[in-house]
């Protein structure tokens, strides 16, 4: 066995075990003869792998390829073309809305090993392969005074090449931005296997693939925009009695000229699980809980702001506190960190909706979900980055215990309380296979034909992960995914 | 995730797998916290995979074979349980499994007699120590044997020392504080005599009497790791049978793997008779370092004599203490409490130097890519101290800071304390 290097992490030098067996379809042989025994996955053992996300499992996958270089995803577009297959990308597989699960057979492009990252500071950019993990580009960047900011709770696992499929966010996007903002090139493989180069003059076509899930193209670099991290932070916790006064605060002090770099709420029921889960000394009786950072360079200006925010919660009749030490923020942060943990102990599995509505909503949206959980008797908790109106509402369940249809219909009803506000059905997880049966009440016959269109002219043959996103023409039934 | 393991035909052990398989909602936190999917960028190599080939294998619907060289590539470092947000428990799942299948494993004759020499020696500190300068001797033919044979040969230091005999009960000094049983270890008897030599000193001076109870042998950890339940059973009555948890204040191991594998056995006896006394034995399970810190935290240890000069000690985490026992601030608080000692933090330090029991043994080339990385991450803190809290860490790290060129000493943090009370460092 020849010892070879993989690029995950720079210097690794195991050697890679190469799969034992023969390749046992034509078209796994093909790559295999292609691309080497190392990159080309044909085993059950090693296809069972590769047909799950964060959210659920797929259709196995007829083999997998873990190209190193564009060149490679090219090879595997074509054979994959050539045979009549699907093709689907994968990043880490942290989706949570179905994306990188298989929706038949078909071969899987795992980016896992495309980590190349160079740094380029007197550019403030960053050329990152598709498989880079997101925190990789902040820490590679930051001895040169620079940070990448779009921060998905899953950057220690989630790559780029997965982020700008679903355009991921984070609770830094309402000040900073998310994903897409942060790209100034793309280089891509298309359903052809042609390699381009994308800017975003004339046409944004970069903008297009961003959140296309994988389904118009397969992103393989991308050039990203890098930032100096602002030099001061501040953070305050304030609680309500309710959501109504919480939302009512945030847009006050929004609408006074405070900027906060992160506004995250929980409700009572999220801010009990965390409490049981870690008694932090959080109000329970709270019937929702507010965190917010102010930051910047000058710091005045951070400290004015966090006045600006302290001012609009006192008015809304909050309680504030006022973090007064980095660990005393670290501390208050803590609660949101902790809420997947947390959700973890009431149920074992969770639906996590990911919808967006109009801050002047936000109250009463947050009632109907609630009024809905209460009434479906399932455990549902809800939070999320206020500042944008983007809210998680999550669904608690033990398949042993709960039906997985009467978690489904809670989801499709919370999605049409977000439609019936004039909110959207994704915010930044994505619509996947998990909410394209709602697409037809949430999007308009004439935009969903365009959308229709672009993928023709993208993707004629259907072949770039087909059964994601857009509903089928014919009338197709609700499906449970 | 869902998973339909036939939980009635496995027994409790069973239950113990489907609870950790249900937990697991495959999100991939876990993902970075594995070394193997470190070096191998694929997913039946990370814990995420490895959970799932266990559900299928368990389910019947994915060849144990099948699913075996990815699962005997797994380190049981537990990096993914301190990764998890769910907390998946992990190292109960693994070692369930491998206990589960070993059994219905189809072995190479070679590869049996392997696995058979290695328990049998490891836990056997005379006979460990016979091989271990038998080993020394084979030195010079390393080059011409294979890989799985030259690893072991690798790892043993320039000089085995001799073996030290253990008092039975070591009285302490000045006024007596308190009472403790201790864990003697096997391998590191061997190899290492001075990690014991020392935690007996520095407990003695901190009025702490230690007895190391007759009758007690290897923890179990080496067989219950390996699969060989059975083995591992036998070992873990005859310490239940050994230890008696009330007529001391702890227990205390020096070696971060022993003590975790003490810490196991109510998971291990889970639905067994024997389960009631073992949780009463666990609870009274501390690391040396833990409980060193408590006197420290009720400013009731004997104060460190100064170090002679400003020294940086690079301390490494061993994956059973800091993953699968929780233990990472004692052992810095106690380094940090000797004058002029300033303590690093090793870059990638959570990820495991590759040592992992029998590792080196079975997946030299996987083992030797981490320890190579782990000596560069240590070496890049300039140190003039390398400490840990395990034997198998200690040999690993030795063995690849040596092959880096570098001379630095590599310490048990006990032996570091001792030193220290001495007037030595
Ligand atoms: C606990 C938890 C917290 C999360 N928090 C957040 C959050 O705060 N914000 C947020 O936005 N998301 C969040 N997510 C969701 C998820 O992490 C993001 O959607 C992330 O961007 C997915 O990245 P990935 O590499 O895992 O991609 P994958 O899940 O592998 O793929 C996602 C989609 O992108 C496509 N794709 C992958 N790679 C490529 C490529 N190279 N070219 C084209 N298409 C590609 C796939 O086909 C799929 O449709 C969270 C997930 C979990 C489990
Ligand atoms: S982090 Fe935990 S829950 Fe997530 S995939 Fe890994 S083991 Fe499963
Ligand atoms: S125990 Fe270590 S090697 Fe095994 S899956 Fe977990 S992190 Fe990976």
């Amino acid at each position: 066995m020849t010892p070879r290097k993989t690029a995950l992490f720079p210097g690794s030098s195991a050697p890679l075990p190469r799969s034992a067996s023969t390749p046992d379809n034509a078209l796994a042989t093909e790559l295999t003869r292609r691309l080497g025994p190392h990159k080309v996955l044909s085993r059950l053992s090693e296809r069972l792998n590769y047909r799950y996300d964060a959210i659920q499992f797929g259709a196995t996958p007829l083999c997998v390829v873990l190209p190193e270089s564009t060149a490679d995803v090219v090879t595997a577009v074509r054979a994959a073309r050539a045979a009549g297959v699907p093709i689907v990308g994968r990043g880490a597989a942290s989706g949570l809305s179905g994306g990188a699960a298989p929706a038949q057979p078909s071969v899987v492009v795992s980016f896992t090993r495309m980590t190349r990252l160079e740094i380029f500071p007197e550019r403030r950019e960053a050329r990152a392969q598709a498989g880079v993990v997101t925190l990789a580009v902040t820490e590679r960047a930051r001895p040169f005074g620079l940070i990448y900011p779009p921060d998905p709770a899953s950057f220690r696992t989630s790559t780029i090449g997965g982020n700008l499929g679903e355009n991921a966010g984070g609770p830094l996007c309402f000040k900073y931005g998310v994903s897409g903002d942060y790209v100034r090139a793309l280089e891509w493989v298309d359903a052809e296997g042609e390699v381009h180069e994308l800017t975003r003059e004339a046409y944004d076509l970069a903008g297009l693939l961003i959140g296309s899930e994988g389904t118009l193209g397969l992103i393989t670099e991308a050039s990203l925009r890098l930032t100096p991290p602002p030099q001061f932070t501040r953070t305050l916790m304030a609680s309500f009695a309710d959501v109504g006064a919480c939302a009512q605060a945030v847009s006050r002090a929004i609408a006074t000229g405070a900027v906060p770099a992160k506004l995250e709420f929980m409700d009572q029921a999220c801010v009990n699980a965390v409490e049981d889960f870690l008694r932090l000394g959080l109000p329970r009786e709270a019937g929702a809980l507010l965190l917010v950072d102010t930051d910047g360079d000058d710091l005045d200006t951070v400290e004015e702001e966090r006045a600006l925010v302290e001012a609009a919660c006192l008015e809304a009749g909050g309680t504030v506190r006022r973090a007064v030490s980095d660990a005393e923020s670290a501390a208050l942060w803590q609660a949101r960190r902790s809420v997947s943990p947390a959700l973890g102990r009431i149920r074992p599995q969770r639906m996590n909706e990911d919808i967006v509505v109009p801050r002047s909503a936000l109250a009463e949206v947050v009632r109907e979900i609630r009024a809905l959980g209460d009434a479906s008797g399932l455990p549902l908790v809800q939070f999320g980055h206020i500042g944008d109106g983007n809210l998680h509402p999550n669904i608690l369940f033990d398949p042993r215990r709960e039906s997985p249809e009467a978690v489904h219909d809670l989801a499709h009803r919370i999605a049409l309380v977000a439609i019936r506000h004039g909110g959207v059905l994704s915010g930044e997880h994505g619509i996947g296979t998990m909410k394209r049966p709602f697409m037809r009440e949430a999007v308009d016959p004439l935009t969903l034909a365009a959308f229709r269109d672009v993928k023709r002219a993208l993707d004629p043959a259907g072949a770039l992960n087909p059964g994601k996103v857009l509903p089928d023409e014919e009338g197709e039934p609700h499906a449970h995914p | 995730m869902n998973n339909e393991i036939p939980v009635q035909m496995i027994g409790p052990q069973g239950e113990v797998m489907a609870h950790a398989v249900d937990a697991c909602v495959h999100c991939g936190f876990c993902l970075p916290a594995c070394p193997t999917y470190a070096l191998l960028g694929d997913e039946m190599d990370s814990p995420r995979g490895r959970i799932v080939l266990m559900k299928e294998v368990l389910e019947g619907s994915l060849p144990l074979a099948d699913a075996a060289p990815h699962l005997d590539r797994c380190l049981g470092c537990q990096g993914c349980v301190t990764a998890c947000p769910s907390g998946v428990p992990y190292g109960e799942l693994i070692t369930a499994f491998r206990g589960w299948s070993e059994p219905r494993r189809q072995r190479s004759p070679l590869d049996r007699a392997k696995r058979a020499a290695i328990l049998k020696i490891l836990p056997a500190p005379k006979v460990f120590s016979l091989a271990a300068r038998v080993g020394q001797h084979t030195k010079p033919l390393a080059p011409v044997l294979p890989a799985a044979l030259r690893a072991p040969l690798d790892l043993l230091p320039e000089q085995v020392p001799a073996m030290q005999p253990l008092p039975q009960v070591t009285r302490a000094r000045g006024p007596r504080r308190g009472r403790v049983a201790f864990l003697a270890g096997c391998a590191q008897q061997a190899l290492a005599p001075n990690f014991n030599a020392a935690t007996l000193r520095v407990l003695a001076r901190n009025g702490i009497e230690v007895v190391i109870p007759e009758g007690q042998g290897c923890c179990g950890a080496a067989a219950l790791h390996t699969g060989a339940r059975d083995e591992a059973l036998r070992l873990v009555r005859q310490n239940l049978a050994a230890f008696h948890p009330d007529d001391y204040d702890a227990i205390l191991s020096n070696a971060a793997g022993c003590g975790a594998g003490l810490k196991e056995y109510p998971a291990v006896l889970h639905g067994l008779p024997d389960e009631a006394r073992a949780r009463a034995l666990a609870a009274k399970v501390q690391d040396i370092s833990e409980f060193l810190a408590g006197l420290l935290r009720a400013g009731e240890l004997e104060p460190f004599l100064p170090a002679s000069r400003p020294l940086t000690v690079a301390y490494h985490d061993a994956c059973h203490l800091a993953h699968a026992q929780g233990v990472r601030a004692a052992p810095r608080e106690l380094l940090r409490a000797i004058p002029g000692v300033t303590v690093a933090e090793v870059p990638e330090g959570d990820l495991c130097c590759g040592s992992a029991g029998t590792y080196n043994l079975e997946q030299p080339e996987l083992a030797n890519s981490l320890g190579v990385r782990k000596a560069r991450n240590i070496l890049s803190t300039r140190p003039d101290l390398i400490a840990s809290g395990n034997i198998g860490c200690h040999t690993q790290i030795q063995s690849h800071v040596r092959r880096a060129g570098s001379r630095v000493p590599v310490l048990h943090t006990v032996e570091v304390l001792d030193l220290a009370y001495r007037g030595e460092l």
